[in-house]
């Protein structure tokens, strides 16, 4: 456990990305569940938690989320929901992507419409959800330079994630299509269409 | 009939270079990705509302670089603290109906927070009054002032005005030479050698024109080039300095990203954040090193001071 600011800690998991991040999720989502007195926010993200609080936050009390070994925290966040995602494949790179793996665009579709996905932490900006389910043939660096303005709803693909923008904003990741549901909409309750652990797949 | 009376309030005749309604910030929602947003200062928000008999949590204006010109609609009391900008920095104005104020010109300094009597009126979004610039929400229509804007003013209790306040609030401003941020260690301050270590709290950095409410950007020595391609996210804090690729800090602020890819070398002390943001772009700052122990004291130590202020209101 690293000290990250005057009452902010973060809680680190070792091993491979996506199992050290369900252990994260799970550890964020028993410190929520004790309803320890001064936590203000719990941050999971890739392999990693970060509690921040008030004073009365105590730093002794969330040594044990850390290393209680897998398994003995609720890992699985009770309300994880299982969204099916409608796209459609007009993403600037989708021929790149696809010939990346060796395969045709609709090979790579057909391949990428069957893989189940988990929503592992969200982050960048409000409602953008990395998941995790990607096969590592499918793992693709951010492109050399970012787009000033990618499309909102983009469906993209960056190192082993899987992600979504909410909104238009500059991104340089992989772009395989684009969905119209709104991920980030203040009008509907509550106002995020992921949480952390949530079930994805894609329909097109 | 009775006549209509007038929404209390104030117009922007000129908004200002980059003026935005925030509070104590948008807490609760970072594992959604959601900024946290609020002033960048927060002493100053606090003192800034105390002095016009407002709740520390009101939402005011922070002002960068140059302030708004303010028409008056109703009788409210006005306070600018922070950095000095206006006629009455420190103090409280009291407004009568038609009164044009200027808070343009800043001497010296990056910014300030401008409460009125009442605190702001904008809707409660995700529980905080703040603007969210990036996302477009949250605060005036989620986006700095623009000429012609009217902001009501939450209606007080009764009519009657709080009593004037004789103290002025004054916060450090920087001054003539270099300004010194204290800072700890940051999480990965082992990740860095002896030669960077020493380099970043020996160096002398200067603010760059392209910071913003998310990061300020230093210029100075690099401190190398950084391998960030296969560093996992994080959730990130307020006064974190990351050190980019190409070796430059960048000092995160309320508005960041929750979650960042670099590594954090240290993070600057939350006392010291308010003069941060009084500093403008340009100057020089340096680093010195204290204790996260001395921070959380000097931290304990403001919200004394704070709390008292004015006379032992709390």
């Amino acid at each position: 456990m690293k000290e990250a600011g005057e009452f902010a800690w973060l809680l680190t998991f070792e091993g491979e990305e996506a199992a050290a991040n369900e252990a994260a999720r799970g550890a964020a989502a028993a410190i929520l569940a004790s309803e320890l007195t001064g936590v203000v926010d719990v941050v999971p993200a890739a392999r990693s938690v970060l509690v921040t609080g008030t004073p009365e936050l105590d730093p002794d009390r969330l040594r044990g989320f850390e290393t209680a070994p897998l398994g003995t925290a609720p890992v699985r966040a009770p309300s994880s929901r299982t969204h099916e995602i409608r796209m459609l494949p007009d993403g600037a790179d989708l021929d790149e992507i696809a010939s990346r793996s060796g395969l045709s665009p609709a090979a790579f579709l057909e391949v990428f419409v069957q893989l189940p996905f988990t929503v592992g932490f969200l982050g960048f900006s409000p409602g953008f959800a990395y998941l995790y389910g990607l096969p590592r043939a499918f793992h693709l660096a951010r492109r050399g330079t970012p787009r000033i303005a990618v499309p909102a709803g983009s469906i993209a693909l960056a190192g082993p994630y899987v992600g979504i923008y909410p909104a238009s904003t500059p991104g340089g990741w992989n772009l395989l299509g684009t969905t119209q549901r709104r991920l980030f909409d203040l009008r509907t309750e509550p106002p995020f269409l992921f949480a952390p652990g949530d079930r994805v797949r894609f329909r097109l | 009939m009775t006549p209509v009376t007038p929404p209390r309030g104030l117009l922007a005749l000129e908004p200002g270079l980059s003026t935005t309604v925030q509070d104590l910030g948008r807490h609760g929602w970072a594992a959604f990705g959601v900024p946290a947003s609020g002033a960048l200062d927060e002493e100053a928000l606090r003192l800034a509302n105390r002095l016009v008999g407002n709740d520390d949590a009101a939402a005011a204006l922070e002002i960068t670089l140059v302030g708004p010109v303010l028409r008056a609609s109703g009788a409210l009391d006005v306070a600018v603290v922070g950095g000095s900008f206006g006629p009455a920095p420190g103090r409280v104005l009291r407004l009568g109906d038609g009164d044009v104020v200027s808070f343009a010109a800043a001497r010296g300094a990056a910014r300030a927070v401008l409460a009125a009597s009442g605190g702001f009126d904008v809707p409660v979004v995700l529980g905080s009054r703040s603007t969210c610039v990036s996302a477009r929400f949250g605060g005036f229509q989620g986006r700095r002032l623009l000429r012609g804007d009217f902001l009501a003013v939450v209606s007080p209790p009764s009519s009657s005005s709080p009593p004037l306040f004789d103290d002025a609030v004054e916060l450090v401003e920087p001054g003539d030479g270099d300004v010194v941020l204290r800072a700890f260690g940051g999480p990965d301050e082992a990740e860095f050698d002896g030669a960077q270590r020493a380099a970043f709290w020996g160096s002398r950095y200067r603010i760059l024109p392209e910071s913003n409410r998310m990061g300020l950007r230093l210029g100075g020595p690099s401190l190398g080039l950084q391998e960030t391609t296969s560093r996992a996210s994080e959730g990130t804090t307020a006064g974190t300095v990351q050190v980019t690729a190409d070796g430059h800090p960048i000092v995160l602020l309320a508005e960041r990203p929750t979650t960042g890819g670099y590594p954090k070398i240290a993070v600057v002390a939350a006392i010291d954040l308010g003069l941060l943001a009084r500093t403008q772009p340009g100057r020089s700052v340096r680093f010195e090193r204290i204790s996260v122990t001395e921070a959380r004291s000097l931290l304990a130590a403001r919200e004394v001071r704070v709390r008292s202020f004015p006379g032992g209101r709390t």
